[in-house]
């Protein structure tokens, strides 16, 4: 027959050990909060890449189809804009901070969510369509320097590309993100139940 | 903000223990424990420029994990994902009992507990003074010693029944 004394002492001897530093602790809250705008703004970085790569490729080379023009300001301007409104929700993320402004940020990563969904589904077949036009007016000077095979591979492949992206790559991404944001909208607004408490 | 770090830091070193145990006692699971352990501590650093000293940091600290554990088992995620308190003691009896069967009965009885009293248990196991934990709690003193009183009954209780089974 034990006694509570006995149950507390029980419990004081059993020595706890927490798995995690002052350190630890410190980089993990600021890395939850800023994992997603890391990938966001690696995200613009590689449009933007992709934007100077082509502008560099319609500056350095002469090209004497206009439809070689066309199909690069088609893909240039396709990207261009794509990124803007990549950066606008970046911008959603980015500036505000959970840890200071709790509510604005889960507001903003709601937002964040509304607009990603939208991004990934009608934005992206408008941005597919682009870049698929300015793809076929590109093609049109480009692939008549190679041979009938050459050609097949090339259209081919971007399609297949083209495809892939727009089904499986998509669809994957949707579907990562979608947990992602989700789990950290229900995380937040879990803690933002508890911001107002009294001091 | 290195400022604020150092001081947090701090503060960590010196509250992380007792609120990771206030943790396992609710959960009984260590794993979950640190999950909570962290983000009361989340909380705590982005709330730090508004606590006024008006009671004691300890205290503070205290009152938002106690929050943290009470939100955290209602998500219902959570609780799909972790079939609440008691599965998870019950996983975690095994892994127990081979080295401590008395904790781990411990820890099996205050998850029979409700939940509230689970987190006032706990801070009465770690010997908090009275006044403190009716501030953590928001239960009046008076009460309070009723209420203590009673679930170190039932804790007793529980453990001597369990112990002789």
């Amino acid at each position: 027959m034990q006694a509570f004394d006995q149950i507390q002492e029980l419990w004081q001897k059993h020595e706890v050990e927490v798995k995690v530093s002052a350190d630890e602790m410190l980089q993990q809250v600021k890395k939850e909060v800023g994992g997603l705008k890391l990938k966001s703004a690696l995200n613009i970085i590689a449009m933007f890449a992709s934007f100077l790569s082509i502008a560099a490729l319609w500056i350095f080379f002469h090209f004497e189809s206009w439809t070689t023009h066309v199909g690069i300001s088609i893909t240039i301007i396709a990207i261009g804009v794509y990124t803007l409104i990549l950066y606008r929700d970046h911008r959603l993320i980015a500036k505000s901070d959970f840890t200071a402004h709790p509510h604005e940020y889960l507001n903003n990563l709601k937002t964040y969510q509304l607009n990603r969904y939208k991004l990934y589904n009608s934005l992206y077949w408008f941005y597919a369509i682009a870049l698929s036009l300015g793809i076929i007016f590109y093609f049109v000077e480009i692939l008549s320097f190679f041979s009938t095979i050459q050609k097949i591979v090339a259209v081919g492949l971007t399609f297949l590309w083209i495809l892939f992206c727009s089904t499986i790559l998509r669809k994957a991404v949707i579907k990562r993100e979608k947990e992602r944001i989700a789990l950290l909208i229900e995380k937040f607004e879990r803690l933002s139940e508890q911001i107002s408490m009294p001091d | 903000m290195e400022q604020k770090d150092k001081l947090f830091k701090q503060i960590f070193d010196s509250n992380s223990k007792k609120i990771f145990h206030l943790c396992y006692g609710y959960t009984g699971d260590s794993d979950a424990a640190n999950d909570l352990l962290q983000e009361t501590f989340l909380k705590v650093w982005q709330n730090l420029d508004k606590f006024r000293n008006k009671s004691l940091i300890s205290t503070w600290i205290y009152r938002i994990a106690v929050n943290t554990c009470l939100t955290y088992l209602r998500s219902e995620k959570r609780q799909a994902k972790d079939e609440l308190t008691d599965n998870i003691i019950e996983n975690k009896i095994e892994e127990f009992s081979e080295k401590n069967e008395q904790v781990a009965l411990l820890y099996k009885c205050i998850s029979k507990l409700e939940e509230n009293d689970r987190l006032i248990i706990t801070m009465v196991l770690d010997e908090l003074p009275y006044h403190e934990i009716a501030d953590i709690s928001g239960i009046s003193e008076g009460n309070l010693r009723v209420k203590i009183h009673r679930i170190k009954q039932k804790l007793t209780e529980l453990y001597n029944q369990y112990a002789s089974v």
